[in-house]
This record gives structure tokens, C-alpha cells and sequence, in this order.
């Protein structure tokens, strides 16, 4: 019997490891059996409860809780704004989660029991997981803006930062806005929702003006931050269109130059910053957000209000056996490279967490995670561009990879030599955000 | 003896382990949001890829790698994917069922859509099913991503490798082009 020397030992193992990854059939998973109570029914939550049950098998039991009975997207949203698209097109129900063994229980989480694992409903149920998801999406602080209140928000000063009623009364507003009006969009501290949103929808109400013929009007970002996502290409549009920074339709101004709004007057119509004072005829309020209740009430949130999470499993840090997915975390190289608030980003999380239930429930190490984003804005249906991320977990650790990733190109060239961007890839990207739009619905609620 | 031992137990960790089978499949689930759960794609200008040749998509996604093949999206992306994964990634979607979707087409563009794709049923069969291990099937692919692809190898300002696509594509009129997609998207088999 020969022995084996460290150098052979580690070899194999290294041989082995690769040959597993890319071949070894695993049967594993079809003995799981248990209990997961999903909260949330949006692009997060809907995904994990379907893959649950795809992934799982028939011995997972999947109970997913959430209020409504109709989800409306966010992605998209602005375009309802706009007016190019009906806010029915970015709605869906919860039958086909139905038709995966779902069981969808219309009803609001009260009370998470994270020691004895149970989750009590307003409805007055109690049910025992094995597994938690929380996917409760945000909370808005309506105090972060004094002046701001949820009701105020329902009427007058709509943030429209959830899609659904607000999103068609800020329509309204833009609507009946005069020409010379002005629309002034508030811009909450980061992290945020949605981070480039704010942006496109300053970029899709000044196309409805331009095209309406409401030239004198102006659309002004008062902006608590002193960059955004996607500056560039958002800069590029704005000034190629909106005569941004030459006395133009649209004007940013950033945290630096005393764009916080810290205070609103719906009487007036007036914002406030630390100097200065706005008046506006529209006036669209994002409070600034944290993670939803039911999350910082199960005792899941760090002092800045979200939830962190172990990178190999979206496992909550606080608590075991409760996966936070979607905008209710922050993850990754803070402030650098963190983990966008999107629902391409809540998907990856909830695959990666359902990836790390059923191993467990199996008795099994978590499979290696893969997390990655994509995400479209647009400025009207011919012009749209994105960015991508794509993120490693390594020591435990959330690693953007900076090989790949990136927004679209700006220019082409070098910086010397820029050359423009063929107008095909504008238009590309254009197409591809409504394709996006009708998979990622597919794959998180057919 | 020792090393031995440990490395069984290794081994029986690894093989026993959903870790292996499940990092394709993990992989493969990050496709879905924007390709369909088993490369089904629900949008329109997002193609299917399940079922597609293996070499295919292979190609597709290492020219990507390495700019020869341009996209506006997707090189970004497969940057931070391996070879080694990009071709597990060719062989899950390969070995899946091609299907096609189910879309409404114009029945005159769909007519001349039958005589225009004449010339492209050397290589992707006269009904878009093509059976030669390379060459992508195009019975039932969604339109619009077809008449992007074909705008996309006739404009000269983007970089396609494939020449021989690039010359039929340039030599159909903007009509020819919606018509040539029409007509593959219609076919059912």
C-alpha cells in the first residue's frame, strides 16, 4: 500500500473539487423536508417561494404571507409616469406562484418568533419554519423630511417610490402641470431603492415635456447625495436633450451645493434645504428608507435601519435560519461596491438563499453562491443603456468582480480620441430593459 | 496513510455533497432571470437559449469574453464568469428542449419572410430548425430579438465575427429584415 505524499493529497483533492463542479450528478436534494414561511411578496420573496417549491420538491412546504393580492412592479414605473406604459402591465397576482404548491396566505406578519421559529399574522395565525425569508422591502421614514407624513404622501407631495396609487397621482400631476412649470424631484440619502431611479424618472418626465411641447417648464434633482448611479450616461442624455447645464429643461443639484431637502410645505409647494427655498408645482418627496418593519421588529436591522447577512448563504448575522433578501439589506464592499437595491439583485439573493435552505434542510454545505445584477434605465422607449455587477463571495467576504461589470459605454475610443456610441447600442439596451421586464416577472411569479 | 484517510473523507464530502451537481444549476439560475427557467425567455427581445447547440453558445459567450463578438449587455456580464463555467453553462442549456414561443406574426410579412430566408436555409434549415450542431435553431425564436440580431450584423459600426452572416445581412432591406424574423418566428417545428 503506498502512502500518499501531501503534494499528491492536495492534488487529488484539487482534481476532485473541479471534476465535482462540473459533473458529479447530486441526488441529495430530493429527500428535503420542511417548513418555509416566505414575508414578502415582491420580486424578492415571490422568487424564493417558487424555487423553493421548483428546486425543493413536493417535501418542501412553502408558505408565502404577504398583504395584497395584486403585486405592481417598481422597474419600469417611471414609464407609467411618463405615459408610455399602463400601470396594468406591471401588475401580476399570485396564481402561478399557486400552481408551484405555493401556499399564499394574504395576510401581514405581526410578530417573528426568531428563538421558538414561529411567525404570528394580523389574521391571527401562527405558523412554525424551519426557514424564514424576509422579504419585506422598505420602510420610508417620512420624518427624515420634516414637513412629510404618509398621508401627505397618499394626497399631495406623492414619493411614488412604490408602485401603485402614488405612481398614477404623480402622473396626474405632471399632467396637469402647466408649461413653465416646475417638477421637482427630492432625492433621499443613499443606500436607497432602486438607485438609478430617481435619475430616469428626472430623464422620462423631461421627455413628456419636450414632447408635449412644455419647453419652459424645468425638472429640478434636489439631491441629499453628490454623485448617482450611471452619471455619465444619465449626464450624457440630459445634456444632449434636456440642455442640462447650459440654462436647460433639467438641473441637478447635488448634496455639496445645498440640494438636501430637509423640510416640505404641501401648502406652499415648497421645498427646503439648509439655505435655500423651492417652490414647486409638483413636488415628489422620496423619504429617505430603511428596511421594512417586520424586519427591524424581529430584531434583524443594524443601527443604519437594514439587515447583513453571512455572503455564502444571505443568512441573517443576528439570527439563524432567517435569509434577508432584497432591499431590506445591505451587503458588500460598503460604500464602494455594495449590493444594489433591485429586483435583479433581490432574484440572485433569493436563489442563493433557497441554494443554502434546501443543503441545510439536506444536512449539506451551502452550494457556492453566485450573485449577480442588471439593471436598465431609460430615457423614452429608443434610448436606454445599464449597468451590471457580478459579485464573488471570497474569505467570507462580498467581492465585486471588476474584470466584468460596469455601465454601458459612454464613449468608445480612447479618452483623448472618444468616439460616440453607435446608436444602435441606445436603442439595444432600450428593447433589452422591457425584455428584462418580461422575464424577470416571468421567472419570479409564472 | 493518514493523507489517505482525510482525502476519503474528502472525496465522500465532495461527491455526497448537492455542492457539486447544484453550482451549475446555481449558475444557471442566474441566466433565468433574464433567459427563462430552462432558457425559455417571456420577453421579446431576449432570445431562448435552452436547446440551442452547445458549440453555439459557447462561441456566442467566449467571443463575448473577449470583444470579438459585440453586445451591448452581455460582455459585461460573462467577464466575471470562467471558461470552465461558461462552458458548463453551454451544456445545461444545450441539453434542455428547444421551444418554441408562441407569438403573433403578420401573415404578408410572414409570406415574404418565406422568400427572402430562402438564402438562409443552407445553414439554419428551411424552417429555422437547424440539426447541424453549430448553427442556432430559429423556428419560434422571438422576432424582435432576431431582427436586433440581424440589424446588429448589418451595422458596420458594431463588431460580428461571423462574415458570412454579416453579407446576408447587409444585402436585406430594413422590410426584409422584419420579414425574415416574422417568418422564423411563426414556424412552430
Amino acid at each position: 500500500m503506498s502512502q500518499i505524499n501531501r503534494r499528491e493529497f492536495l492534488k487529488l483533492v484539487a482534481t476532485a473539487s473541479s471534476a465535482a463542479v462540473l459533473t458529479i450528478p447530486g441526488t441529495a436534494r430530493a429527500g428535503a423536508k420542511g417548513k418555509v414561511v416566505v414575508i414578502g411578496g415582491g420580486f424578492g420573496g415571490a422568487t424564493a417561494a417558487k424555487y423553493l417549491r421548483m428546486m425543493g420538491g413536493a417535501s418542501v412546504d412553502v408558505t408565502l404571507i404577504e398583504p395584497n393580492k395584486t403585486y405592481t412592479s417598481c422597474p419600469l414605473s417611471n414609464e407609467v409616469i411618463s405615459g408610455h406604459r399602463e400601470i396594468k402591465s406591471l401588475q401580476v397576482g399570485y396564481d402561478g406562484l399557486k400552481k408551484h404548491g405555493v401556499n399564499v396566505l394574504h395576510d401581514t406578519v405581526t410578530k417573528v418568533d426568531p428563538v421558538k421559529k414561529t411567525v404570528t399574522t394580523q389574521g391571527g395565525k401562527t405558523l412554525a419554519y424551519d426557514a424564514l425569508v424576509m422579504s419585506p422591502g422598505v420602510e420610508f421614514n417620512y420624518a427624515g423630511v420634516e414637513g412629510d407624513s404618509e398621508e401627505l404622501s397618499n394626497t399631495v407631495i406623492p414619493h411614488a417610490y412604490k408602485a401603485g396609487p402614488q405612481t398614477l397621482l404623480l402622473k396626474k400631476q405632471l399632467e396637469s402641470m402647466p408649461d413653465g412649470g416646475k417638477f421637482i424631484i427630492a432625492v433621499p440619502p443613499g443606500p436607497f431603492r432602486c438607485p438609478p431611479g430617481p435619475y430616469e424618472r428626472a430623464s422620462q418626465v423631461a421627455d413628456y415635456l419636450t414632447k408635449k411641447g412644455k419647453t419652459k417648464s424645468k425638472v429640478i434633482l434636489l439631491d441629499a447625495n453628490d454623485s448617482f448611479s450611471k452619471k455619465g450616461l444619465f449626464e450624457q442624455a440630459w445634456k444632449n436633450m434636456f440642455g442640462y447645464q447650459a440654462g436647460g429643461m433639467l438641473e441637478w443639484v447635488p448634496g455639496a451645493s445645498d440640494g438636501k431637502v430637509i423640510k416640505v410645505d404641501a401648502k406652499t409647494m415648497t421645498a427646503y434645504t439648509n439655505f435655500g427655498e423651492h417652490k414647486g408645482d409638483v413636488l415628489n418627496i422620496i423619504p429617505p428608507h430603511t428596511a421594512g418593519k417586520i424586519a427591524k421588529d424581529a430584531g434583524l436591522t443594524n443601527a443604519k435601519g437594514w439587515c447583513e447577512v453571512v455572503p455564502m448563504t444571505m443568512e441573517s448575522t443576528v439570527h439563524k435560519d432567517i435569509y434577508p433578501i432584497g432591499d431590506a439589506c445591505v451587503a458588500g464592499e460598503m460604500p464602494v461596491y455594495p449590493m444594489p437595491k433591485s429586483a435583479h439583485m433581490a432574484m440572485t439573493q433569493a436563489k442563493v438563499a433557497v441554494g443554502a435552505i434546501l443543503a441545510k434542510m439536506n444536512g449539506q454545505a451551502a452550494p457556492v453562491p453566485f450573485y449577480v445584477n442588471t439593471c436598465y434605465s431609460t430615457i423614452n422607449p429608443e434610448y436606454g443603456f445599464s449597468v451590471v455587477h457580478v459579485y464573488r463571495v471570497t474569505d467570507n467576504k462580498f467581492v465585486y468582480v471588476t474584470d466584468a461589470g460596469g455601465v454601458s459605454p459612454v464613449t468608445l475610443g480612447t479618452k483623448e480620441a472618444p468616439q460616440p456610441v453607435p446608436p444602435i447600442q441606445r436603442k439595444l439596451e432600450a428593447e433589452y430593459c422591457v425584455g428584462w421586464f418580461n422575464n424577470v416577472m416571468a421567472d419570479a411569479f409564472a | 496513510m493518514r493523507y489517505r484517510v482525510i482525502l476519503g473523507v474528502v472525496l465522500a464530502g465532495l461527491l455526497g455533497s448537492a455542492h457539486a451537481e447544484d453550482s451549475i444549476e446555481a449558475l444557471a439560475n442566474t441566466c433565468n432571470n433574464c433567459h427563462g427557467v430552462n432558457g425559455v425567455s417571456a420577453g421579446q427581445s431576449m432570445p431562448s437559449i435552452g436547446g440551442l447547440p452547445e458549440a453555439y453558445l459557447k462561441n456566442v459567450m467566449l467571443e463575448w469574453k473577449t470583444g470579438a463578438r459585440y453586445s451591448a449587455t452581455m460582455g459585461r456580464l460573462i467577464k466575471g464568469y470562467s471558461d470552465e463555467q461558461i462552458a458548463a453553462l453551454a451544456a445545461f442549456f444545450s441539453k434542455k428542449p428547444w421551444t418554441p414561443s408562441a407569438q403573433t406574426t403578420d401573415p404578408k410579412l410572414v409570406a415574404l419572410g418565406k422568400k427572402v430566408s430562402a438564402r438562409c436555409a443552407s445553414c439554419h434549415g428551411e424552417t429555422g430548425a437547424s440539426s447541424d450542431g453549430e448553427t442556432p435553431s430559429l423556428n419560434g425564436q422571438w422576432a424582435l430579438y432576431m431582427e436586433l440580431e440581424l440589424k446588429k450584423y448589418r451595422d458596420d459600426a458594431v463588431a460580428m465575427p461571423n462574415k458570412q452572416m454579416r453579407k446576408a445581412a447587409q444585402k436585406l432591406s430594413e422590410e426584409e429584415v422584419n420579414a425574415a424574423a416574422a417568418f422564423y418566428a411563426s414556424q412552430k417545428k
